[in-house]
């Protein structure tokens, strides 16, 4: 049938995360006040209209199978397709101990469930891209195009990740050139969300599984550029990978920009997530909350400036929070004073305790951490 | 058996288009949430919600149940409309029994022991389970729940005079000089059997207004029936007017007998999705709740803040309810007031007033409906109240 379906590489293990990742997955991480990394393109795809997606898993996933369950907040937990969580028990030629070398090794694990895909069109992305945009008009770019593989691409080459990938395009669209392990941007910045049909994705996974192939990028986009065409579907909008704390920290950070925002929350297109039961957060007249996005939750007797609030973070009396992120239940005590910290869901800051790091070096305590 | 029907004309404008129990409260919740959710976690896994006047919202709010935790395969939460049977027979709701009257084949699809028969307008925690044990511990047909309330205040309620056993031996609604002070909350437990022939002969009585309080509970006590009181303590309010509403709005900020983050007995609502709520560089919010999706640049003191409000740079508010999506531009003022959802607030208006800086006789709560638009620098006065287009409506 006609149609995108969603598929989610979850496998990353990305090192430069630290404490973040200690116990959980990339995808998982809390992002954005209530929000995990996830979300963002679970979102993308359910606001194109896309019925079912399946989520490459591997590594630390338990996490990321509470965070998504069966898919119901999303409106994926469906009678037919819906939300398909595929751990690393699906594959038979996989190496079973180690992480995936690359996309084409995640995709030959899941050769079967891509065989019984409805759709005609696929679109692969990565669980830890903050963006929202509308797939459904990349994915009409696409058919328009004729192209055998389109590329979503940002002109925006400020605050890459190291490893990104970069396209030289021409005056058409066409993508004559792709780079990857460069130092310095060049052309412009693939966000790895690309749109293919089912057919040819089948036979790039047998053709790559055949020639012992691991790589998307250098065995595909580049080993086979001659084969096939390419095309760039330019976006002007946010977009942003995280890859790193230093990434995490400052794309967080970058949310407290209204323009910004408004960007990655249009009204049009919602950003889904698990719901938490929680009632509204309370602003005590002894505290003072100022330039902070705040989920619900909370309750702020001190002070907070420039911050970070998830749901059910508790500041009290006399504490100080500035540039910081306090994800889920974090409690910081009184006259306790923070700045540019990380504090990962219900670490509990005690009385009086003073941590300051720098915006540039921000300090991350792990889950459950006491100090 | 949850009585949603009410049209809640005392609450004005916020029903106009909305059945009472849909009024939203306290930030995120709507009134049906308290209900519901002590429904759930007092482990009653099938309810029945009677609804008639304006269901729509209520209907898509309620949905499959899933945010009370009441979709369930068998049992679970739902909606019961009246409904024609053969030979056109069917009827709107004449009464509160009348409703549960209609709805007795509902209740024997089900079958069971016991019935607790709520209102959707009540405030408040409460663990039905140990009031459905009180009840089976006495052998009670009927059970009801009261409060003590201060003898002065007992004229207004229905009150219950009990024997030293707490059995109940005589109702009175409203009664001039009240001899008991234990005001009855609205809410019943009956033996089923009991209930269902009861329901049956009040139907047969063409003199009877088919109304729990008037008709069913003095019927019962006529018959010698063992009717206990069993008492509540802790927070309830009825929120049918727009005081008691403004009031237990400010009673849930001040945290004491109602405190919504207490995580012993959740209250559930439907959540909308929206983002965290954003705080500006010069906002300045004290003793207020705030939900996701505000956007707060300017002050708000004391008051309860629904989600997706936004209050913009210089508009000031105080003392004041506002309910979802409303929007108070640079400038304006909003003092002792409950405004609707998606109101929006022209600059430099002012909106109520302070009952210091007004005259006693003149003070009271300013009141928006919902949808209303306040032009630029418009005033709206203490106690005044305008519904969705504009046109004053008195109390």
């Amino acid at each position: 049938m006609k149609g995108l379906h969603g598929l989610i590489f979850a496998y990353g293990k990305h090192l430069g995360l630290r404490e973040l990742t200690e116990r959980r997955s990339p995808a998982s991480v809390p992002f954005g006040g209530r929000y995990r990394l996830i979300d963002f393109m679970l979102s993308n795809m359910v606001n194109a209209g896309v019925d079912d997606v399946g989520v490459v898993l591997q590594g630390n996933y338990q996490s990321l199978l509470d965070h998504v369950g069966s898919g119901k907040d999303w409106d994926l937990s469906r009678k037919h397709g819906g939300l398909r969580l595929l751990p690393p028990f699906a594959m038979t030629q996989h190496r079973d101990d180690s992480a995936f070398r690359g996309r084409m090794e995640a995709l030959a694990g899941v050769e079967s469930y891509l065989e019984k895909i409805r759709q005609d069109h696929v679109v692969l992305a990565d669980s830890d891209t903050i963006i929202n945009i509308p797939l459904q008009e990349v994915y009409q770019a696409h058919l328009k195009s004729g192209a055998d593989i389109t590329a979503v691409c940002s002109r925006n080459l400020e605050d890459c990740p190291e490893d990104a990938t970069y396209f030289h395009v021409d005056g058409a669209g066409c993508i004559t050139s792709t780079v990857v392990d460069v130092r310095e941007p060049e052309g412009v910045r693939g966000l790895d969300i690309y749109i293919l049909s089912k057919e040819l994705l089948l036979n790039l996974v047998k053709e790559c599984k055949r020639t012992g192939h691991y790589s998307f990028r250098t065995a595909v986009l580049q080993g086979m550029s001659d084969k096939l065409k390419l095309n760039a579907y330019l976006w002007d909008g946010y977009a942003a990978q995280i890859h790193t704390l230093a990434e995490y920290y400052s794309r967080s950070m970058e949310l407290l920009d209204s323009d910004i925002r408004a960007n990655i929350f249009p009204k049009e297109r919602p950003i889904f997530t698990k719901e938490l039961n929680v009632s509204s957060t309370y602003l005590d007249p002894d505290g003072a909350c100022v330039n902070s996005l705040v989920a619900d939750g909370c309750t702020i007797e001190g002070t907070v400036e420039n911050s970070i609030l998830f749901r059910g973070v508790s500041v009290a009396k006399g504490a100080v929070v500035k540039n910081c992120i306090l994800m889920q239940n974090v409690s910081v005590g009184e006259n306790a004073e923070l700045d540019a910290v990380i504090a990962d869901k219900n670490v509990k800051i005690t009385d009086g305790c003073t941590l300051v790091a720098s915006s540039k070096y921000p300090m991350a305590l792990a889950k459950n951490a006491e100090i | 058996m949850l009585l949603a029907g009410g049209q809640g004309s005392r609450l004005y404008v916020l029903t106009s288009n909305v059945a009472k129990p849909a009024v939203p409260f306290g930030g995120k919740y709507r009134i049906i949430d308290f209900p519901l959710s002590n429904c759930t976690n007092a482990g009653i896994d099938t309810v029945g919600v009677l609804t008639q006047y304006k269901p729509l919202e209520l209907n898509s709010y309620i949905g499959s149940g899933q945010p009370w935790d009441l979709d369930r395969s068998s049992g679970g939460v739902h909606i019961l409309p009246p409904y024609m049977v053969e030979g056109d027979k069917g009827s709107w709701y004449k009464g509160t029994a009348n409703a549960i009257y209609q709805n007795i084949g509902f209740v024997d699809m089900y079958d069971p022991d016991y019935v607790v028969i709520l209102s959707g307008d009540h405030i408040y925690k409460m663990n039905y389970r140990k009031m459905v044990q009180a009840h089976k511990a006495a052998g009670a047909a009927c059970t009801i729940s009261v409060l003590e309330v201060p003898w002065d205040e007992a004229s207004r309620f229905g009150i219950m005079n009990v024997d030293g056993e707490d059995n109940i031996v005589e109702f009175q609604e409203k009664p001039k000089e009240p001899k008991s002070n234990l005001a009855s909350m609205g809410i019943y437990v009956f033996s089923w059997k009991k209930l269902r022939q009861y329901l049956i002969d009040d139907e047969n009585n063409p003199n009877s207004s088919n109304d729990f309080g008037k008709n069913i509970i003095p019927a019962m006590l006529d018959a010698g029936e063992k009717m206990i009181a069993y008492r509540f303590e802790g927070y309830w309010k009825d929120v049918g007017t727009l005081e008691s509403l403004w009031d237990a709005n400010m009673d849930m900020l001040s945290r004491g007998d109602l405190d919504l983050l207490d995580s012993d007995w959740p209250i559930y609502a439907r959540i909308p999705n929206q983002p965290p709520a954003f705080m500006g560089k010069n906002a300045k919010v004290e003793h207020t709740v705030a939900t996701q999706g505000c956007e707060i640049y300017g002050e708000a003191f004391n008051s309860v803040l629904s989600d997706s409000v936004v209050i913009e740079e210089g508009a000031q508010v105080r003392y004041s309810v506002l309910m979802p999506g409303v929007h108070v531009k640079k400038g304006a003022k909003v003092e002792y007031a409950i405004v609707g959802e998606g109101v929006q607030i022209g600059e430099e208006a002012k909106v109520g007033g302070d009952p210091m800086e007004v005259d006693p006789d003149k003070w009271g709560i300013a009141v928006l409906g919902p949808g209303a638009v306040i032009a630029s620098g418009e005033t709206v006065a203490p106690k005044t109240m305008l519904n969705r287009k504009h046109e004053e409506v008195s109390r």
